[in-house]
């Protein structure tokens, strides 16, 4: 039938409502003040609160649903008390009696004593026959693909960063072990009555092709620097390291270079005020600036020159290349990376191996 | 026996009129009947007669020869008149029938065997012929007893009877007559009953072993109703006791192993139907809209396809009208644009009035002009049309595949009427209608793939889909107490069983242990819901019987309130004429005094018309309630009312409404104008549109729950949880209410109540 829709006839039913609005007080007593007003509180944002359509139908189907899925096969129920009455056990089908069914079943197995209701499936648009099931595989498929895809990509993702911070890590510990192997280097050569500028000052004032010459670097410098010399000539486990450094160098002095070249009116100094002052600047830079320019062409053109040995040395391994450096600075210096220590003796009596996961 | 055979000879119609009038002879009551069979014998004298021809025929051993010389002759042998000329040529026709030309042989099984199973498809003529081959040769009015032939639907009962009666040229309602609910049309000559298959177990419940009857052809027995599984089941038991009996089952699909191996394995005898074969189409891709694809496919069909009628399968009215309408539109500018043929376009669905259904077998529309392209018609329809009715001349059949199915789950105790997909074999079913007259095709909106993967098999009986309390307390009354082990075809899951059980219990009519209680022995006798007849039965205590039973007359029949799409508004105003702002029922109950006042009997048809009321429906209603009157002053219940000046005229009839409808009960929701939540299943449902309650009553009742995508409870009426409390404690009983809204506000009205019973046994005290 066609729905109906009435206004309301206007007739007065006072009396129903007076009944049914008569005030009652709550069954439960013994609520404190401050309960009742929580309670009260609570009650007036809850009816407040109009739930949407959406909501509401949401709500309705979700209720139905969960009654739909819930089996209330009960041994308290009445009805399941007069079936046990006659022998009916949960779990089991009506009907004849067990055996004799199971011999009918062979071709209609899905009928005959089912255990379940029948579900109720609600038609809401109209969709034609398997228009559901093929949007549900297509939808299937897609959400298959996408989960295939986030999964690949998840596990991408996490081996990469555990590798990327594997890498990270190790390279980190490379460019420590550089500096101590540079450092000792530097130290050796000292020990061997070499030049003690070199750890002095590092900047190369005037260069020279003889590595003797290449002067001094800043004695407050925390860093041990070496002295310079053809960065070819460099130990390949720390020639980045030095390389690395000198690149810096560099891009600092072109930088200042550029600025004191500047010719422009606004800039009557070219050498802007206060920019050795300023305190962010490394000590090199400041080095650098007080140096004349004509070493940056000299730096250039090394710094250009093609490294076969050490990009081959680069390709390597992160793990690999500090493998060996370690190895150099036991082998050379009696040194464990690891241990942070120099042993008095080759044999390095205590160190408890050569890899990071001996001496954890 | 004078009066009854010139009642009779006034003619059929007449006849029924008188009849639905007569008052209270039990004689009439179609369940006693047989108690009154022997005091009428002149209605068998004729078997008896011997000079009647079939003296010479041996009861069980007869021959097709031999009727066909009997039906061949001058004489009808079933009232002793000369044959009508129309006789001959229907039995011209008959002879034409494929069942015909396998006479002989269903005769040799059917003498051997008790049980057989015939499978005859869509026009062989099985539910005709068959029951007449009976008839020749089971010779049941020499045995005082009948031959019965049950049919699922009324109309089929109805029409097939009809039918029947021409073909042996009798009266309808005397040798040859139907029996339905609420309506009896045979009489104490009647040999050959069609009936209801309802109406079947109806009798079995007073009449445990069928007695009446030599044989019973239980048809369309594909079709599973809930009458024909549970009648199998016990013919299967009745005929251990009754070896005399016997029964045929007949069906019209193929899948009759089942039914074999059910009956231990009966024989079986399949005639082929007369049909054409039909082409299959399967759309290449699913649909987005059946409805839309549907339309667009009979215009297809009518713009391309060579002269023949359209059988459009739908789901529901709404549908079919929507659809209809568009067709139409559609078909005229195809006509004025690229000059198709005249399309005519006809519905079909069960609401509909009878003479409206008649239309569909007009004739398709001549074309427009002289050796113009030729007319069609198209009939957009229920499934109505995939079994029960043959419209002749359909070449093209279009199925998207959906119909509206009853399916009850006993979770949320919800039974409704749900658009689903159709199984195989129905699709089958709708096939074969096209291939009626000719080959013809059949247009499938669905895949092939979909055909096979996504539809069933077989339709679900009608046992697995509804609720089983009335079924298990006629079982009950059938003298079945191991329902557990009843041996249906399907038995349905335990839990609707157990639901049944328990709502019974409830309704005090089965004991703790599940026996017959006196109140559930007296429900069984009405032909009503149990919880509908709990609710008559216990009316008298409300001083209110004779409202109950009109307002019970009024729920059994279809819609009175009739709301053309057209006038809305006009037809929405003139209920409100009858609206009572507690709610539905009573506006119901108002409605029906208006009909039987002056005013409205001076012309119901033209107050009915005025008022948007079905006159159909309101007479239906009427004759309901007097077959039910019958009942309930058989059963000596009294038939009372409260004065109308006193003002708990109404408040009576509501609580003795609760007597039925306690669990079906709705509170409106803290929140949220007419929602509601359902009493223990706690659905949030929504008043329907169409009630009349005036204000948001904090209790309702309801007649019916109707699952769409929203959730609606349809007639409401307004209650009181005192009158719950008190009518029916134990579904009450707060303890077993889980906390909340619901609980707190029992809690409350259990309160009140005790109040006021206090002061009730106080003031009394005083005095």
């Amino acid at each position: 039938m066609a729905p109906h829709q009435n206004p309301a006839p206007d007739v007065g039913d006072e009396e129903e409502d007076d009944y049914m609005s008569m005030v009652i007080e709550e069954p439960q007593q013994k609520e404190t003040f401050t309960q009742k007003k929580r309670r009260q509180q609570r009650e007036a944002e809850a009816r407040a609160k109009v739930p949407s359509k959406a909501e509401r139908a949401a709500q309705e189907a979700e209720r139905r649903d969960a009654a739909l899925a819930t089996s209330t096969l009960n041994p308290s129920n009445k009805g399941f008390q007069m079936m046990a009455k006659l022998g009916f056990k949960p779990g089991q089908a009506l009907g004849k009696s067990q055996g004799e069914r199971v011999s009918n079943q062979k071709s209609d197995s899905k009928i005959g004593g089912r255990a379940e209701p029948l579900n109720l499936v609600f038609k809401e648009d109209r969709g034609g026959i398997g228009l559901d099931t093929e949007k549900k595989r297509k939808f299937r498929e897609e959400a298959e693909e996408a989960v295939k895809k986030v999964k690949q990509e998840e596990g991408d993702y996490r081996d990469r960063v555990r590798i990327e911070r594997e890498t990270r890590r190790t390279e980190a510990q490379f460019h420590a072990a550089q500096k101590v192997a540079e450092r000792l280097d530097a130290e050796a050569e000292t020990g061997d009555g070499k030049t003690v500028q070199t750890k002095r000052g590092k900047t190369p004032t005037e260069h020279e092709e003889e590595e003797s010459e290449d002067t001094t670097s800043g004695s407050n410098n925390p860093q041990p620097k070496v002295k310079v010399k053809p960065t070819s000539q460099v130990n390949i486990l720390y020639r980045g390291l030095v390389r690395e450094r000198e690149e810096k160098e560099r891009s600092i002095q072109a930088r200042h270079l550029l600025q004191t070249s500047l010719p422009s009116s606004f800039f009557p100094n070219p050498r802007l005020p206060g920019y050795d002052d300023d305190p962010t600047l490394e000590r090199e830079d400041k080095v650098a600036l007080d140096n004349k320019p004509d070493i940056s062409t000299i730096l250039e053109q090394e710094l250009d020159e093609e490294d076969p040995e050490l990009d081959e040395f680069n390709a390597l391994e992160p793990s690999e290349r500090l493998a060996r450096i370690v190895q150099y600075l036991r082998e050379t210096h009696h040194y464990c990376f690891w241990c942070k220590f120099r042993y008095e003796t080759g044999e390095m009596e205590g160190c408890p191996g050569v890899t990071e996961e001996d001496h954890d | 026996m004078v009066d009854r055979r010139s009642d009779a000879e006034d003619g059929s119609r007449a006849k029924r009129q008188k009849m639905d009038k007569t008052g209270t002879d039990p004689k009439d009551n179609p369940y006693l009947a047989h108690m009154y069979a022997d005091a009428s014998p002149n209605g068998n004298e004729w078997a008896a007669d011997k000079d009647s021809p079939f003296a010479k025929v041996k009861r069980h051993q007869s021959t097709a020869a031999q009727a066909q010389k009997i039906e061949d002759g001058d004489i009808n042998p079933f009232n002793g008149q000369p044959y009508s000329s129309k006789y001959f040529s229907i039995l011209k026709t008959r002879r034409d029938l494929p069942v015909h030309a396998q006479r002989d042989e269903f005769l040799q099984l059917y003498q051997k065997s008790q049980i057989l199973v015939f499978v005859g498809e869509t026009g062989s003529g099985k539910t005709t012929q068959i029951p007449q081959f009976v008839l020749f040769d089971d010779q049941p009015q020499s045995q005082r007893k009948m031959v019965a032939c049950t049919q699922p639907r009324r109309v089929a009962a109805m029409s097939v009877a009809q039918r029947v009666a021409a073909e042996l040229d009798v009266k309808l309602g005397e040798e040859v007559g139907y029996s339905i609910r609420f309506e009896d049309m045979t009489s104490p000559k009647t040999c050959l009953k069609y009936m209801t298959d309802g109406m079947l177990l109806r009798e079995a419940m007073n009449d445990h072993n069928l007695n009446r009857y030599s044989t019973i052809i239980l048809d369309e027995a594909h079709e599973r109703t809930m009458a024909t599984d549970v009648l199998m089941g016990l013919l299967k038991e009745v005929v251990q006791r009754r070896p005399d009996l016997k029964i045929i089952i007949m069906s019209a699909t193929l899948d009759a192993q089942k039914f074999q191996r059910y009956f231990n394995d009966a024989p079986l005898l399949a005639v082929p139907g007369r049909t054409h074969p039909v082409e299959i189409f399967y759309t290449p891709e699913p649909e987005q809209d059946y409805v839309e694809a549907a339309i667009r496919t009979v215009l297809q069909i009518h713009a391309t396809e060579a002269d023949g009628d359209i059988l459009l399968f739908l789901t529901g009215e709404e549908e079919i009208e929507d659809a209809a309408r568009k067709i139409s539109l559609e078909a005229d500018e195809m006509v004025r644009e690229v000059d198709a043929g005249p399309l005519k376009v006809y519905t079909l669905y069960g609401s509909l009035p009878p003479h409206m259904q008649q239309r569909i077998f007009d004739p398709a529309p001549p074309p427009r002009r002289p050796g113009g392209r030729p007319g069609r018609k198209v009939i957009v329809s229920t499934n109505i049309a995939e079994t029960s009715l043959t419209i002749d001349g359909i070449v093209y059949v279009v199925d998207p595949g959906f119909s509206k199915q009853k399916i009850y789950n006993p979770r949320i105790r919800v039974e409704s009427l749900l658009v689903s997909p159709i199984s195989k074999a129905s699709a089958q079913q709708r096939a074969g209608r096209a291939g009626r007259t000719r080959p013809g095709k059949c247009f499938r909106l669905y895949t092939e793939g979909a055909f096979k993967k996504e539809l069933i098999d077989q339709t679900y009986p009608e046992i697995l889909r509804s609720n089983l309390s009335s079924t298990v307390l006629e079982l009950k009354k059938l003298g079945i107490d191991d329902l557990v082990h009843f041996d249906l075809m399907d038995p349905p899951a335990p839990e609707t069983l157990m639901r049944a059980l328990e709502e019974l219990n409830y309704l005090a009519c089965l004991d703790d242990d599940g026996n017959l209680t006196q109140l559930g022995r007296l429900a069984s006798e009405f032909p009503l819901d149990p919880a509908v007849a709990v609710m008559l039965i216990s009316s008298p205590e409300f001083y209110c019987s004779n409202e109950i039973l009109s307002i019970t007359a009024l729920l059994s029949v279809p819609q009175v309130f009739v709301r053309p799409a057209s006038q809305r508004k006009r037809a929405d105003e003139m209920k409100n004429l009858f609206a009572h702002p507690d709610g539905d029922h009573l506006t119901l109950l108002n409605v029906y005094h208006a009909f039987k006042g002056q005013d409205a009997q001076e012309n119901p048809k033209q107050w009915c018309h005025d008022h948007f009321l079905s006159l159909r429906s309101l007479q239906s209603a009427d004759n309901v309630r007097m077959q039910l009157l019958r009942i309930m002053e058989r059963e000596e219940l009294e038939m009372v009312s409260t004065p109308f000046e006193d003002k708990k005229y109404y408040e009576n009839i509501r609580r003795a409404l609760c007597a039925g409808f306690f669990m079906q009960v709705a509170k409106k929701e803290a929140q949220g104008k007419s929602k509601y939540t359902t009493i223990k299943d706690n659905q949030n449902v929504l008043l329907h549109p169409s009630t009349v309650l005036s204000y948001d009553a904090d209790w309702v009742v309801y007649n019916e729950f109707v699952l769409t995508t929203k959730n609606y409870i349809r007639t409401v009426t307004a209650v009181k949880p005192e009158w719950l409390i008190d009518i029916a404690p134990t579904y009450y009983d707060i303890t077993s209410f889980p906390k909340g809204e619901i609980r707190s506000a029992l809690l409350r009205a259990a309160e009140r109540l005790s109040r006021k019973e206090k002061m009730r046994s106080d003031s009394s005290r005083k005095r």
